[in-house]
């Protein structure tokens, strides 16, 4: 008997929602339980459906031509010459000890690479931050756009919008960061915009988020509210 | 419905078959059928013409070199080559987005360019019939309840996650994946009656 939460999950995997620790999990589950493979490939062929619902358009015939003349390309690519039997049977055994050591000399090397890389990383902001772009919601202008630029290092991050028509009085928009150890949106912060529909403001949420899956801007009352209550108008992730 | 009927799925698994053995006519009567339906996501996703073309190409490509891995238990043909189309457009979404990030002025909206082509190949009268057909889908598509549409034409067309989704709705996180499964299969259902 297949639970309810399975083919929840189920449905995030065929569409590729889930994160890859999670699909790595549902994919032994599935491995192991027929019944659960059955209603992926159900709901594979319900996405298939969805694609149905767009409106028809023609490829242009040039397309095709590109793509025939792709694979002819790589159906005539050299098939690699089959290897003369070799006669001396020490011969492999003396490659596989030439590249053992030759991996060994790469660990040592890697270990070196990740050293000088963490080295980088803590030197260079830049390689600390982490950008996040939001996207409209619906009763935001289609146009609205906003980009966080967040070093959770540092607990703090810059935000920039552009196209937000100014709050009405008596509202704020408000920036949360869901983040995966807390139940709830944790604010960062009331954001003002121009009359120009632009705000570039650094921000520190009210909290610690180590783990930011999403920034979001919702409307709430003047001054700001602890737990969100308004329309989300711009959300985006990495 | 012509895109899944059984005897179409059947006619789809063996061009795979053709195109494992590197059939290229099997490999061009596969394009024929797939290529309007996978053309079309790949355009609605992307809102352009150029980028929908280059994720087609990669699509097929895939399709020409893993035709023998295909699996015909997990999906036919068809879903298989939606979902490879669907992920070929995400990614060139994502990569859309890394460059944004890298000029944080604002650009200008990408146009949309011309849907059609003079040397498309396509009849008028195939044209007609996908047109139908789509908005038979779409009408049973919108059968769906609301909460249940809004979260599949998110969850399958726009690239959010399910914590997106949930954040944008401003749902909690099961109620957001109940409503992507229910949706799909009750319009599974739908389409097969």
């Amino acid at each position: 008997m297949i639970s309810e939460e399975q083919q929840d999950q189920a449905a995030l995997y065929v569409l590729g929602l889930l994160e890859p620790r999670e699909a790595a999990a549902f994919e032994s589950e599935l491995n192991a339980n027929a019944e659960l493979r059955d209603i992926a490939r159900e709901l594979r062929e319900a996405a298939g459906t969805v694609a149905l619902t767009v409106p028809p358009q023609p490829p242009p015939a040039s397309l095709k031509r590109r793509i025939m003349r792709e694979i002819a390309i790589k159906t005539e690519e050299p098939t690699p010459i089959p290897q003369e039997r070799v006669r001396f049977g020490w011969i492999p055994w003396a490659i596989a000890a030439a590249l053992a050591v030759f991996c060994g000399l790469l660990a040592l090397d890697r270990v070196r690479l990740e050293r000088e890389l963490a080295d980088i990383r803590g030197s260079d902001p830049l390689m600390q931050t982490t950008f996040y772009t939001l996207a409209p919601s619906a009763p935001a202008p289609a146009d609205a756009k906003a980009t966080v630029a967040w070093q959770p290092g540092r607990q703090s991050g810059v935000i920039r919008i552009s196209n937000l028509p100014a709050a009405q009085p008596g509202k704020d928009y408000q920036l949360w960061a869901v983040d995966a150890e807390h139940k709830d949106p944790i604010s960062a912060g009331i954001i003002r915009v121009d009359q120009n529909g632009v705000a570039q403001v650094r921000f520190k949420p009210v909290e610690k988020a180590e783990h930011v899956k999403v920034f979001a801007i919702s409307l709430e009352r003047e001054g700001g509210v602890p737990k969100k209550e308004g329309p989300i108008l711009l959300v985006g992730t990495t | 419905m012509a895109e899944t009927s059984t005897a179409q799925q059947m006619r789809d698994q063996e061009m795979i078959a053709q195109i494992g053995r590197r059939d290229q006519d099997a490999f061009s009567a596969l394009y024929d059928r797939l290529s309007g339906p996978l053309y079309s996501l790949a355009f609605k996703m992307l809102g352009d013409a150029s980028d929908a073309q280059d994720a087609l190409q990669e699509v097929f490509v895939q399709i020409w070199s893993r035709a023998s891995t295909y699996d015909p238990e997990k999906s036919s043909v068809f879903s298989w080559a939606v979902l490879l189309t669907r992920s070929r457009a995400i990614d060139r979404l994502r990569a859309r987005d890394r460059r944004l990030r890298v000029v944080v002025e604002s650009t200008a909206e990408n146009k949309v360019a011309e849907a059609t082509d003079a040397s498309t190949v396509e009849s008028a009268a195939d044209t007609a019939n996908k047109k139908d057909e789509a908005a038979h889908v779409r009408s049973l598509l919108n059968n769906l309840p609301e909460d249940q549409r809004q979260a599949i034409e998110l969850a399958f067309f726009g690239h959010r996650t399910h914590h997106e989704i949930a954040a944008q709705l401003g749902q909690p996180l099961g109620t957001v994946k109940a409503r992507i499964r229910r949706g799909l299969l009750k319009l599974r259902e739908q389409f097969r009656t």
